[in-house]
Parts: structure tokens; C-alpha cells; sequence
């Protein structure tokens, strides 16, 4: 992602998600943004199948197991 | 000659003196308590002393008629400040929770060590909801190495292992969602355990990440780790990640020697991300264990970035509701990481989930033919209070994040580590000390606890209570 496209997605997420950004805090939030962007590229490099399923797996919860 | 008061001791030697009548569980207790006060100003480990509750339950354990069946009886311990102590608000270092309604009742953990007769006395520092790595808490301050009171005690559960390292109690819980137990045991020289992901049930603490949230104990002895490490395990059905697994009992093994592990030290990553004293320290252990033998995880980079979307993704939703309305009130150093995780994209995250579980089988595999491998838990000892950068294979990092690089591979796939404290490896600072993972394939802690009962036997390491001096390493100004 450019530094503009990046911009550009934290402004319009943080609008949808209802948060307000202070200006003074935006430069932070768009470097961590950037940060986890190459993050995902890195992430996007390995050869993953369909069968690669994720790795958090719902566990069902049965009523007697109720805390 | 005196005995030696409790807070010199393990907490093994102090329950098998209160088992036997020997000592006291209140005088334990009471000179804890003590040590506490005489040098909580200088390392700010604690941000609350349960003085009259703790009174009151170590009298109870002396007068238990049950008492000499106890294995951890009138042992003190404290617990980082993410663990429900009833009565008091779930802080998570946070100064949002301080609003929070008190907790109705203890954690889980904290339950079942005093089922066992031992003592909670304080909560412990923590970096803010857990996300850093060096307990410099913009709400509570930072604790302070005891090792080199000018230096970071690492995070986030600093607090947990200062105060094992000074000496204040004996035993201490944390979390560790990336390094969180490993990073300040290092940096401490303490030793710590990090179970399998999903060993030990959550229930009653403050979460971080669902997906990666781990809880274990410090101590300064192996032994004294198996001994809370047992008394802490079981399933609950209140923690949806924890195994529906029975207790598998450790303590026995390290009593009976355990067999010798086959050793493998990682290679690649985990030797590029480490200065000279992270080296010397692995190869250290290497040597004792009498091991050459390399393993080579694949894409270890691309597990470590899967662990920080997950981790950022995860913790930015936890908090949304605070970030759209008091996002001011977060520590500095957590809150714009908080807000750019609100805002990935939620393929990001499933690639990334999809990742970790590739990473694990390739893992698995790995282990055919090792039992234990070993790695350095942190890239360097631990820093000046307030150091940004961090030099590593040439490259300028931030530090604070760069001292996860080597356990964020590890936690990604909630394998069990042992993180063990090894001196004299820092030419700069010999008197610091820096730790080494332990790493065992997942339900195999018993491994990893017998392979660190056998470096401590050698000598190889050890974790002594801390003289608590200043040096002359500059403070950096944060």
C-alpha cells in the first residue's frame, strides 16, 4: 500500500467504526497502520491451500458446560 | 545462628517448613510483607498489598488441619494486575478499569494456589492491557530492573518477575500473548513457564488476545515452577480455549531426574535476530546439553507478522468501545497500536489465523526427531529505561517491540516453553543476566521442566534474589 492509499483507509475504517481520530494521534495510527501492512505482505508470501484452515477453531458449547 | 527469614527461601523450602510445623505460615508472610515495604520504592513492582487479607489466610493455613497435605502451604505469592482479586478492580494496568466494578471473586489460578496453601499477598505492574514488553506504564510507572535499577524489567508482566527477582515473593503469575512471561524473565533472570496454549484455564483474568493468551508462573527454581504449574492445572469449562485435558502432574519427573532430552538449537531467525550475548547464552546451553544439532523452522518471519496481526487486530476490537470514547485516557505507548488495530481489514486476519496453523504443522513435524529446542528468549539484555532503539543484524529497530522477536514464533503455536536465566554472557554487562527458551512440543512441559532441572543442576543456571543496585548504565530520558 502507498503512504496516501494508507491514509486513506485509516480515515475511511475509522469513520465506519465510529472512532474519531485525534489529529494529534493520526501519525501513530498511520505508521502502526503501515506497520501491520507489511505485516500482511509478509503474511500474503506463504503458499497457503484451501485446506489451510485458520487457526482458531470454534468450540461448541454444550449446556452442562454452561460456567 | 537465625533461620533465614521467607523471603530468602524458595517457596518448596518454605512449604515443606510449614508442612512440618517448622515455620509459620504468618511469620512468612509477615516477613515478606516486610521486604515488600523496604524495597517496593525503588523497584515499583506492586500496585496493590493485600497486607490484612494475606494476614489473615497465612493464619488460616497454620491453623488448617489438613495442613502438613498442602504442597504449596504459607507459600506468598502476587499476581499481575490482569488476574480478578475480589474486592478490587481488574486494573490490566490500566487506568480506564480503575472505574471498572470490583471483582466478585478470585481467578481461577489464584483459587487453586491457595487451595493449595499458598498466600496471595500484592497484584503486580504491567504494561497497559498487556501490549508491550517493557512495563514502562505511563499510570503506574515503570518497573525497575533488580538487577540494575536504571535498566527495563521487561514486559508485560514486569512487575511479576521483579518481584520474584527481589526477592519479594517466591512465586508470581503472568500472561504471555507473545512473550509476555518469557521477555521479563529474561531481562529479570528469573525463571518462568509459558504452557501449552490452552493448558491452564483464563477464567478470572483481564484477556489481551483470545487467541494467543497464555498464563503461567516465575519462581526461582525449577522446582518451585512445576510445583504452582501442578497446582494450577485442570480444565475449566469457563475458559473456551482451555483443553479438556486432566492434570498432568511435572514435580514427580523432576524428582525421579527425567531422561535425557534430545536437543536441537534453531537455527535461522532465531540466531539472526540475537546480539553476541543471546548467542553465547543458547550456545551455553547447547554445550551442556552436548548438542550440534540444528533445526530449522520454515518461514519463521511470516509466523512472527501472523502473531502481530492477530495480536493487533484482536486487541483493537477488545477495546473499541474505549477508543470511540476515551481514547486519551490509554497509555501513550499502547493507544495508537490499539486504534490502527481497530482498523485492519478482516482478510488480514484470517490469512494471517490460516498462517498459524500451517506454521504448527510444520512445527509438529519438526519435532519428530528433537524433544527440546532451544533458543534465546530475548535479543538482548535488558535495556536502559526509556531505550528506544535496538541494533540487530545491521539493522536500527524499535526496541520495545524487537524484544518479542523471538517468542512471538513461539507463542504463535502455544508451544510450552521453560525460559531460563544464564549470566556473565554480556561482555558490557556482566552482571546481567539474559534467558533461554525451552521449547518442547505442545503438552510436553514435563520435557522442557526436566531439560531446565538439568541445566540448574549443572550450574548452567540459576536465579538468585537480587542485591537491588544502581549502576552507572545512562538513563535514557523517556
Amino acid at each position: 500500500m502507498t503512504p496516501t492509499q494508507i491514509e486513506t483507509v485509516v480515515a475511511a475504517n475509522a469513520a465506519a467504526l465510529g472512532i474519531a481520530i485525534a489529529a494529534e494521534h493520526n501519525p501513530g495510527v498511520v505508521a502502526f497502520f503501515a506497520l501491520a501492512a507489511d505485516m500482511a505482505d509478509c503474511v500474503a508470501g506463504l503458499p497457503l491451500g484451501i485446506d489451510d484452515e485458520p487457526g482458531n477453531v470454534f468450540v461448541p458449547v454444550a449446556p452442562q458446560e454452561e460456567p | 545462628m537465625n533461620a533465614p527469614a521467607a523471603w530468602q527461601l524458595d517457596a518448596a523450602t518454605i512449604a515443606e517448613g510449614v508442612r512440618s510445623g517448622a515455620r509459620s505460615a504468618l511469620a512468612g508472610v509477615e516477613q515478606c510483607l516486610a521486604r515488600i515495604a523496604a524495597t517496593d520504592r525503588r523497584v515499583n513492582a506492586f500496585t496493590s498489598i493485600l497486607e490484612e487479607r494475606a494476614l489473615r489466610r497465612a493464619a488460616r493455613v497454620d491453623a488448617h488441619p489438613r495442613r502438613a497435605d498442602l504442597p504449596l502451604a504459607g507459600v506468598p505469592f502476587a499476581v499481575k494486575n490482569l488476574y480478578d482479586i475480589a474486592g478490587l478492580p481488574t486494573l490490566a494496568g490500566s487506568k480506564i478499569e480503575r472505574d471498572a466494578a470490583p471483582a466478585a471473586r478470585d481467578a481461577l489460578l489464584v483459587r487453586r494456589l491457595e487451595a493449595a496453601g499458598a498466600v496471595l499477598v500484592g497484584a503486580l505492574n504491567m504494561d497497559e492491557y498487556a501490549y508491550g514488553f517493557t512495563t514502562e506504564n505511563a499510570h503506574y510507572g515503570a518497573t525497575r530492573n533488580p538487577h540494575d535499577l536504571e535498566r527495563s524489567a521487561g514486559g508485560s508482566s514486569g512487575g511479576s518477575a521483579a518481584a520474584v527477582a527481589a526477592g519479594q515473593v517466591p512465586l508470581a503469575l503472568g500472561s504471555d500473548t507473545n512473550g509476555s512471561i518469557r521477555v521479563p524473565a529474561s531481562l529479570c533472570g528469573t525463571f518462568g513457564l509459558k504452557p501449552t496454549y490452552g493448558r491452564l484455564p483464563r477464567s478470572g483474568t483481564y484477556p489481551f488476545v483470545a487467541s494467543l493468551d497464555h498464563l503461567g508462573p516465575f519462581a526461582r527454581t525449577v522446582r518451585d515452577l512445576a510445583l504452582a504449574y501442578d497446582a494450577m492445572q485442570g480444565p475449566s469449562a469457563s475458559d473456551p480455549a482451555c483443553a479438556r485435558r486432566a492434570a498432568e502432574p511435572a514435580s514427580a519427573g523432576l524428582r525421579d531426574g527425567g531422561t535425557r532430552p534430545r536437543v536441537g538449537v534453531l537455527g535461522g531467525w532465531f540466531r539472526e535476530m540475537a546480539q553476541p550475548e543471546a548467542l553465547a547464552a543458547v550456545d551455553a546451553v547447547a554445550e551442556a546439553f552436548g548438542t550440534t544439532r540444528l533445526v530449522e523452522w520454515p518461514h519463521v518471519a511470516r509466523a512472527r507478522a501472523a502473531a502481530f496481526l492477530i495480536t493487533n487486530a484482536e486487541g483493537g476490537a477488545l477495546h473499541l468501545a474505549d477508543l470511540r470514547r476515551r481514547a486519551r485516557d490509554f497509555d501513550p505507548l499502547s493507544r495508537d497500536r490499539f486504534l490502527a488495530g481497530a482498523l485492519l481489514p478482516a482478510a488480514w486476519i484470517v490469512q494471517a489465523q490460516r498462517a498459524r496453523h500451517w506454521f504448527a504443522r510444520q512445527v509438529a513435524a519438526a519435532f519428530a526427531t528433537v524433544d527440546v529446542v532451544v533458543a534465546a528468549a530475548t535479543p538482548c539484555v535488558a535495556a536502559p529505561i526509556g531505550a528506544e532503539w535496538l541494533e540487530l543484524a545491521g539493522t536500527r529497530l524499535p526496541l520495545r517491540a524487537s524484544l518479542g522477536l523471538l517468542t512471538q514464533p513461539v507463542s504463535c503455536v502455544g508451544l510450552p516453553v521453560v525460559s531460563v536465566p544464564l549470566w556473565g554472557m554480556s561482555v558490557a554487562a556482566p552482571h546481567l543476566p539474559i534467558g533461554v527458551q525451552l521449547i518442547a512440543a505442545p503438552w510436553r512441559e514435563d520435557l522442557a521442566l526436566s531439560a531446565a532441572a538439568m541445566l540448574e543442576a549443572q550450574g548452567v543456571c540459576s536465579a538468585p534474589i537480587a542485591a537491588l543496585r544502581e549502576t552507572s548504565s545512562p538513563r535514557v530520558a523517556a
